[in-house]
């Protein structure tokens, strides 16, 4: 398993570098036109395939969607696949530099910029109006689905970053929750306090994992001080003080022990210690609470992140995007098929929020909530934190995906105590220079 | 030391016939009784250090095999557990057993029954086998027996294969079976095993052959054998532990491969079963590790059952094939 985990990050770290080469030679994406796209044929056959990672029950509820798209185009057969994450964009690599991606992908905004910058997706504003309608969609929203004006991917559903917090474990130690407004460095004070009321607990109970390893909390942190993380040239727009002022945020907490110690992390790893039930909160992606709630089994309440000098700021960011292939020889057939996929108001009732909350407002009437459910608790939050989202995504810098990974290597190493706030900091600016790819 | 070892040992021999015997046939004792009695107390004494040292080793192999058998029994009785027990735990007992999980992975994925996995994997790996034993004894004789020209620069570049990590070809292979439209079957899989591009069993056969006695063959042509009978009727009757070698290697490594199965086939009814197990842990979405193990546990069940058919050969094989270091 080991190896073959080590194999597949070889070959997608080689297929990168071939993607690279390629987008040498093509120079980035062509742009299209809008609205140049041919109207879709519906008297030919046609089968387009479609690819998604995904756990089993994704690929059930997309069945179903392609069954309904396939009923309302008779000549259109849709051929699906399905991989894990990992095994996804391993797959996904190979067949891009073999120029023979799937007709529709679904994609993430980490991999967005790697993939379009590279000539790889098909510009979709040349099916908009067409075979695509994208009315229902937020423009900010849309806009992080671009690169250079080319409308490579369009997101399906948002989500946002929230505060979980397991309100059972802070009865039993009676601390109070906090409070909404809170900061940064608040944040911190009541971890502390949770970790030492649960201190004689068996398990012991601690108040939160150390936010600062992950990369983007940091983003978010840098948003709220009123600084656009990656410039318009797909650049880094921090230095190395900003990013050792976010690290050293956490460092009483780790020197205290207050926060849940990385080797029973790495322990747990998939999971983490707020899935066991035994720390009291944890930052993360609202649409990630159905999975908590099935592990941990506890009464979890969402708050809105902390916020910092320019008072509480979020962003929406697509959780998950549909990008079509540039090879495809079906530009309409694939776009109608996004289309479905994002307007559909029975394809939103198959999914509900398990992509995250649908992007289009049909789509989120049509859903089945019910009351008290894991799904309205994330429908509600995404309401109520409506306010605050007043930010766009930033579009990740191509070789996101790798500078994220350093990032969460070198926090990890941090809280082994094997480097220090500012190594790290300097070691990551180091590996980051090297890696993100500058046009 | 070792005269210490070896007396009390011999003497429970002795001991052991001597309580054979019927009583009354070791009369010759009863005229020295107290001899007699002496050596009885050293045989006691030897019989409980030596049930001391058994006790001792038989303690430390019991706790070796707990060990090394645990995570095994682990994955077993996980499989019955709920999800929410698995992860971070290392008890092998749950109040909450059930069998829900296997119901869950039996059901399939995505509307694809685990039985069209399994088949997919089994089909791969018996045709594997099927492969690499047709072509890769035919090569090692070839390159064992027959003097053509050019074969020391052919084996050096075989052996030469060997060195060549996969990752630096699976771009270049991949872009040339998509230009032959076999994405999306069997074929990218299958071909190299029936080609004999797997150098490693090339490579084992050739060593075995080459232990083999020159004579027969010899014998054979005099008796006016071509290659091809000698081949069939002296060669392939002796490789037998080689090939049983092969094949067991051959089955587990392409029941096991999973990077093959992920470039190649890309419908979910040609999966094979490593890609299924992948799928229920997700780390973007929620993971069902119970239905993982259970299938994990069903995924093992036929190479147990082919280890455990061929064991006796895996031992005789990698004994006798004669490769060193």
């Amino acid at each position: 398993m080991r190896i073959t985990r080590k194999a597949a990050g070889a070959v997608a770290a080689s297929a990168t570098i071939v993607l690279a080469l390629t987008a040498c030679g093509q120079g980035g994406g062509t742009t299209a036109e809008p609205g140049s796209g041919e109207e879709l044929s519906t008297d030919e056959d046609i089968t387009i395939s479609l690819a998604w990672w995904g756990e089993p029950d994704r690929a059930s509820m997309y069945e179903e969607a392609v069954d309904l798209f396939e009923s309302e185009h008779p000549n259109i057969t849709v051929q699906t696949q399905f991989q894990d994450w990992d095994a996804y964009w391993t797959a996904r690599a190979t067949e891009a530099a073999g120029g023979s991606l799937p007709d529709v992908i679904q994609m993430d905004l980490s991999y967005l910029r790697q993939y379009g910058a590279t000539g790889q997706l098909l510009d979709l504003e040349g099916q908009v109006g067409v075979n695509l309608d994208v009315e229902g969609v937020d423009d900010a929203l849309l806009e992080s689905g671009a690169i250079d004006g080319a409308q490579y991917g369009v997101p399906t559903s948002t989500n946002t970053l929230a505060t979980f917090y397991n309100a059972d474990l802070l009865t039993k130690v009676g601390v109070e929750p906090l409070a909404e407004g809170y900061t940064w460095e608040d944040y911190g004070a009541w971890i502390q306090e949770v970790s030492k009321a649960g201190a004689d607990m068996d398990p012991q109970l601690y108040g939160g994992a150390d936010f600062t390893g992950t990369f983007w909390f940091f983003l978010e942190w840098l948003i709220q001080q009123g600084v656009e993380p990656f410039a318009e040239d797909g650049t880094l727009n921090f230095d190395e003080a900003q990013l050792t002022e976010w690290l050293s945020m956490g460092q009483e907490l780790r020197d205290s022990g207050a926060i849940y110690p990385i080797k029973q992390t790495k322990q747990l790893d998939p999971l983490g210690g707020f899935h066991v039930n035994e720390s009291a909160s944890e930052v993360t992606w609202d649409n990630f609470l159905a999975g908590y709630v099935a592990e941990s089994g506890e009464d979890i309440q969402m708050l809105p992140i902390p916020s910092g000098e320019n008072g509480p700021q979020q962003f929406w960011k697509p959780s998950m995007l549909l990008s079509a292939s540039a090879s495809t020889s079906q530009p309409a057939a694939s776009a109608a098929l996004i289309d479905f996929l994002i307007n559909e108001p029975e394809v939103g009732k198959i999914f509900g929020t398990s992509k995250g909350v649908p992007a289009v407002q049909a789509q989120r009437d049509a859903m089945d909530v019910e009351p008290g459910s894991v799904d309205e608790q994330v429908v509600q939050y995404e309401e109520d934190v409506a306010d605050v989202v007043t930010e766009a995504a930033p579009v990740p810098v191509e070789g996101f995906g790798e500078i994220e990974a350093e990032f969460k290597r070198l926090g990890e190493e941090l809280q082994y105590g094997n480097v220090t706030v500012e190594e790290m900091a300097s070691q990551w600016f180091t590996f980051a220079n090297d890696t993100v790819v500058t046009e | 030391m070792s005269a210490h070892t070896s007396t009390p040992q011999t003497q429970s021999l002795s001991n052991q016939a001597a309580a054979a015997l019927p009583p009354g046939a070791g009369g010759a004792g009863g005229h020295d009784p107290n001899g007699e009695a002496a050596k009885a107390a050293r045989r006691g004494a030897a019989r409980r250090r030596k049930g001391l040292k058994a006790l001792g080793f038989h303690a430390v192999m019991l706790a070796a095999t707990v060990v090394v058998l645990y995570p095994g029994v682990w994955m077993l009785t996980s499989s019955f557990k709920p999800t929410n027990e698995i992860i971070g735990n290392i008890s092998l007992w749950s109040d909450n057993m059930s069998v829900d999980n296997f119901a869950t992975a039996l059901s399939g994925i995505g509307g694809v029954g685990f039985w069209t996995f399994f088949t997919n994997s089994m089909i791969l790996a018996i045709a594997s086998v099927v492969g690499v034993t047709l072509s890769a004894s035919v090569s090692a004789y070839a390159f064992a027996r027959i003097n053509f020209p050019g074969r020391g620069v052919f084996f050096a570049i075989m052996i030469g294969t060997l060195l060549l990590p996969f990752h630096v070809v699976i771009i270049p292979q991949y872009v040339m079976f998509n230009q032959f439209g076999m994405v999306n079957t069997f074929i990218p899989l299958l071909a190299p095993k029936f080609l004999a591009a797997e150098a490693f069993f090339v490579f084992l056969m050739v060593q075995f052959m080459r232990n083999l006695p020159r004579e027969l063959d010899e014998a054979a042509r005099i008796d006016g054998c071509g290659h091809t009978r000698i081949f069939a009727s002296i060669m392939l009757p002796l490789m037998r532990p080689a090939i049983i070698t092969s094949s067991i290697f051959a089955f587990i490594w392409s029941w096991n491969d999973f990077l093959g199965p992920l470039l190649y086939l890309k419908k979910p009814d040609l999966y094979s079963l490593p890609i299924a197990l992948r799928l229920y842990v997700d780390q973007t979405s929620v993971s069902d590790y119970g239905a993982q193990m259970a299938m994990a546990v069903l995924a093992l069940v036929p190479v147990m059952i082919f280890f455990i058919l061929f064991q006796r050969y895996i031992v005789d094989g990698v004994a006798t094939q004669g490769l060193k270091g």
